[in-house]
């Protein structure tokens, strides 16, 4: 659905971008080493990290996905801004990110070798790049598509054919594709790390204020709260009738859409043991502790407690988030109730809601958000081929001030890859892209199993850390195939899940199985030196107190 | 049917025999526990302590972490209280 703008909304989208890139461009200054491109020169403020966290985790998709997801599911959607951020956020504040801290560690797979050994480094750090490649790409790719699809672009598009030809390209996209990448790439790679965490910083207020705005419009064209309440009190009640119309025996409670905890018998894919077990117990602690592009940003602060501080922060903010998101999703269930596609709640609320002016920066807190997410997984794919590829295995001896150089061009020549994935990404089937992001999903569940054994457990061996990360992951793809119409077709079987996109589940097992594999084959493989066994957290954070 | 599939019916119907308020305890008791764990946490693993170079000063009391955690898991508490 196109969203009409006037001058005035294109004018507050265009004073955004210049703004962001202003900031952006102005920190550039004083940048003289890869230390200060990549942690930002360990000087970067508790606020600003906790708010780049926070902007990096919600990408322009997921304001329309959650909201989506809200619309067709209900709230528990929310669950994982809530109990799949808040808890492990706080844990991770006081337990895992001062030990990384202490540990002077640039990246996660950096981690890996000082504990295991330079195998296990290699295979996550390649693991990691190829998911935020990619994810660059797909996020580019994504965005533009639904930037193109609220903003009408058709006057640029018929210039663009006019003058580039390719009249079988769908160019609404590309020049979003192309417009965002470029102004991403310009900021990220001149300024670092710090110019990601201080625009995000911006984006997280700009988005915060767009989605806030609709939440209130909304409520107050509905009625206030307490008509709001009636509304959705009428329609769990018609929800309840229709179901019990066609089973009369049923006596399921329906009211999803202010639910959190949903049974297990429900067709949502939010159902309780996949969001307890696979994502506040997995997927959850792989992100918030594992994630390079999340991690990456705490140990750009200026000392330990700024660190601990900008979790904590990050899980003050992240608390609001849903609020944010799924009410206004609501407000769209009973407006529009009759939507085909739950992902059109937020455009409508948009063209329906916002008089001029405010259709700009709402559409500007969209870009803010999208932008938040490239820009982050920009940084922190260039600091992994930086620092665990280029520094680890071809130039060991480098200077900090080639390494800022291959920091730099590895954020541009990550930049131009981007374009050309989303271009290719774009010739593909619909829904391919979704396909991507859940099979590069599969390896965040054994990833979690490598770190906590590392961790936690002194005969966790190297060997064990590798078989059972390999391991994990061929189990996710296994599930995940065997979900597949073609092959259980093929098999004679049935989908071995009965929830559509089961993604939660696939990290359950395959955490299970690495964890199983971690602990078999480190029992009879020989365990790790003691100078290996400093890295493990009860040694670390002894020695840290000491100090 | 494959064992896997046998497997999976197993697991899901056992899963289906705890009860939903069960359930719920648990999403709320996550928060509450974290919640007190945070609250017994040692001073010095919540302020900033003599981390900050050449600033030899009290603590203020808004430098304490405990206040921070407390308001985003007490909100949690409250939500899963009367959403889950």
């Amino acid at each position: 659905m196109k969203v009409s703008l006037s001058t005035i909304d294109y004018l507050i989208i265009a004073i955004y971008l210049v703004t962001t890139m202003g900031i952006g461009l102005f920190l550039s200054g004083g940048m003289k080493s890869g230390k200060d491109f990549f942690l930002g020169g360990r000087r970067l403020p508790w606020w600003a990290i906790g708010m780049s966290l926070v902007a990096t985790d919600i990408g322009g998709t997921d304001i329309i996905g959650v909201g989506g997801a809200t619309y067709q599911y209900g709230i528990a959607s929310a669950n994982f801004e809530w109990i799949g951020c808040v808890p492990i956020m706080i844990v991770a504040a006081f337990v895992f990110i001062p030990f990384f801290y202490r540990t002077g560690i640039y990246t996660i797979p950096e981690y890996m070798e000082k504990r295991f050994n330079v195998s296990v480094r290699t295979v996550l750090a390649c693991c990691w790049l190829a998911f935020m490649a990619c994810n660059i790409g797909i996020m580019l790719f994504a965005s533009a598509k639904m930037v193109s699809g609220m903003i009408d672009l058709s006057s640029l598009s018929h210039y663009c054919i006019s003058t580039f030809g390719h009249a079988d390209w769908n160019w609404d996209t590309m020049i979003c594709i192309w417009v965002t990448a470029i102004l991403v790439g310009i900021y990220t790679s001149v300024g670092g790390l710090a110019a990601v965490v201080y625009t995000d910083a911006i984006q997280c207020t700009v988005m915060i204020a767009g989605c806030l705005m609709i939440l209130v419009i909304g409520i107050y064209q509905i009625g206030g709260i307490q008509q709001f309440k009636k509304e959705l009190d009428l329609i769990a009640v018609k929800n309840q009738t229709d179901v019990q119309k066609e089973d009369p025996s049923s006596n399921e409670v329906t009211d999803q859409n202010r639910s959190l905890v949903v049974p297990v018998s429900s067709n949502s894919p939010f159902v309780w043991p996949g969001i307890l077990f696979g994502l506040a117990f997995i997927l959850s602690p792989a992100y918030w502790i594992g994630n390079q592009a999340i991690v990456q940003r705490s140990l750009g602060a200026k000392n330990e407690f700024q660190a601990k501080a900008s979790y904590i922060w990050g899980a003050v903010l992240k608390s609001v988030i849903p609020i944010i998101v799924t009410i206004p999703a609501l407000i769209a269930v009973i407006k529009f109730p009759n939507l085909e596609d739950g992902d059109q709640a937020f455009p409508h609320l948009v063209s329906e809601l916002l008089p001029v002016g405010l259709r700009g920066l709402f559409l500007a807190a969209f870009i803010a958000a999208l932008m938040s997410s490239i820009d982050s997984y920009l940084n922190s794919a260039a600091t992994i081929v930086t620092n665990d590829l280029y520094s680890r295995f071809i130039n060991p001896d480098a200077s900090d001030k080639r390494l800022l150089f291959i920091g730099r061009t590895m954020t541009i020549l990550l930049v131009i890859w981007g374009i050309f994935f989303a271009h290719y990404i774009s010739t593909l089937q619909s829904g391919i892209y979704a396909i991507f992001q859940t099979l590069m999903a599969f390896f965040q569940g054994p990833a979690l199993a490598v770190l906590m054994t590392g961790l936690f457990w002194k005969r966790a061996t190297g060997i064990g850390a590798f078989a059972g990360f390999l391991s994990g992951i061929c189990c996710s793809v296994s599930l995940y195939a065997l979900n597949q119409p073609a092959v259980y077709k093929m098999l004679g079987t049935e989908p071995l899940f009965q929830i559509p996109d089961p993604f939660l589940y696939f990290s359950i097992w395959a955490f299970l199985v690495a964890m199983s594999v971690i602990i078999i084959v480190s029992f009879f493989t020989t365990p790790e030196p003691q100078e290996k066994l400093q890295y493990l957290y009860s040694r670390r954070f002894q020695q840290g107190e000491n100090k | 049917m494959t064992p896997l599939h046998h497997f999976g019916n197993f697991v899901r119907e056992s899963v289906e025999l705890i009860p939903l308020s069960w359930v719920r305890i648990v999403f709320v008791a996550i928060p509450v526990l974290i919640l007190i764990w945070v609250l017994m946490l040692p001073k010095s693993e919540t302020t900033p302590g003599d981390e900050i170079p050449g600033e030899d000063r009290p603590v203020r009391w808004d430098e304490n972490l405990k206040i921070g955690a407390s308001l985003a898991l007490g909100f949690q508490i409250i939500i899963y209280t009367i959403f889950a």
